[in-house]
């Protein structure tokens, strides 16, 4: 049924664009054109993100803020397992989703732990990837308090989604 | 960002000079090159999706979406830019779909109001992607389908609980903060008049 969703939208636009005479193929690779641009405008950001991403995994700063916070994430009542997950959730969606995929495969899927990780990645989002594509070409001034806000309140409902998942 | 990228950098990279200097230019490489790769998978999804919606700009489907949408976007976001709305309204319907190429949109809503100054609504915006809201986490469907899960869409109602969650808890926060920091500018202002 959810699959059927997107080709019908697909369906849906052709249709109508044939029934106003667009010219599909124009627009369709007009609009490819501007996704190669928009990824080419984003590739500087995301090469710097993901160096940085790199070296804090690969110097052990990583592991070193895992120790530290665990114990604070395990007040929380979430899991220490899932530590690794949440800190790396806001910096790279791919880095977290091989984390979410080993935590699946060590613990079964229908594990707690996994459970928990599914929910968690599910509901929150690489805060400060998104905060350095969306405001690349932007002086904007002030983003720290939206970011802080956006990181807390992922925290809280990971908390949130811990206490869900011991429910349902 | 400039801050967490020079500090997490510089930490990082003492760091490693104690462990092993010699990974120091691996490791850069190695990012540059995963961001190769997810650019060119991002390619991949916004060709798709970007291709359909110039198709679906020129019939003027998205025009009449955001006309339905205007006085909404217009209370939410404090704007008089169609063309932000427009973007926002795309950005949007991307993320509730899951379709993955809601960035875009977002990046074109942003530009639409730096032109009109607008700092709140791109705040506001990227407070509610950061939220990541999904009506569908098919992603995590699909990876627990995978590992053979006996279940694997009964995360969907907890998952949507919690993004609810998320969404509420940090657009009110960002909406009362908002409000307090302008009154505390405000009241600044007015202590400055108030003394010359």
């Amino acid at each position: 049924m959810m699959a059927l969703i997107i080709p019908a939208i697909f369906i849906a636009v052709m249709a109508c664009a044939v029934y106003k005479k667009v010219n599909v193929y124009g627009c369709f690779t007009g609009g490819i054109e501007g996704a190669f641009k928009f990824v080419l405008s984003m590739l500087p950001c995301l090469a710097a993100v993901f160096m940085m991403c790199a070296l804090f995994e690969e110097s052990g700063l990583a592991d070193m803020l895992i120790k530290f916070t665990s114990p604070a994430f395990s007040f929380l009542g979430i899991p220490e397992e899932l530590t690794k997950l949440i800190l790396i959730k806001p910096l790279s969606g791919s880095g977290s989703l091989a984390y979410l995929t080993e935590i699946i495969q060590d613990y079964g899927a229908d594990s707690y732990v996994a459970r928990c990780a599914c929910v968690c990645y599910g509901s929150s989002e690489t805060v400060f990837y998104i905060s350095a594509v969306y405001f690349a070409g932007i002086k904007a001034k002030g983003l720290a308090r939206p970011i802080v806000l956006s990181l807390l309140s992922a925290l809280f409902a990971t908390a949130a989604a811990c206490l869900i998942c011991r429910v349902m | 960002m400039n801050g967490v990228f020079t500090a997490i950098f510089i930490i990082s990279a003492v760091l490693l000079c104690f462990a092993a200097p010699e990974k120091f230019l691996t490791a850069l490489m190695d990012g540059a090159r995963t961001a190769a790769a997810v650019c060119l998978t991002l390619f991949c999804v916004y060709a798709v999706w970007m291709g359909l919606a110039a198709v679906a700009e020129e019939c003027g489907i998205t025009r009449g979406a955001a006309k339905l949408l205007r006085p909404a976007c217009r209370k939410i976001f404090k704007t008089d830019s169609d063309a932000a709305c427009e973007a926002a309204a795309m950005n949007l319907a991307c993320d509730l779909l899951g379709a993955g190429a809601s960035t875009p949109f977002a990046v074109k809503a942003i530009g639409e109001w730096e032109k009109e100054k607008n700092g709140y609504a791109q705040k506001l915006l990227f407070v509610i992607n950061a939220a990541g809201f999904q009506i569908v986490p098919s992603t995590v469907i699909a990876l627990r389908a995978g590992a053979g899960s006996a279940a694997a869409a009964d995360i969907f109602l907890p998952s949507l609980i919690c993004s609810a969650i998320s969404l509420v808890l940090s657009v009110t926060a960002f909406a009362v903060s908002e409000r307090i920091c302008r009154a505390w500018r405000g009241r600044k202002k007015k202590r400055k008049r108030g003394g010359a």
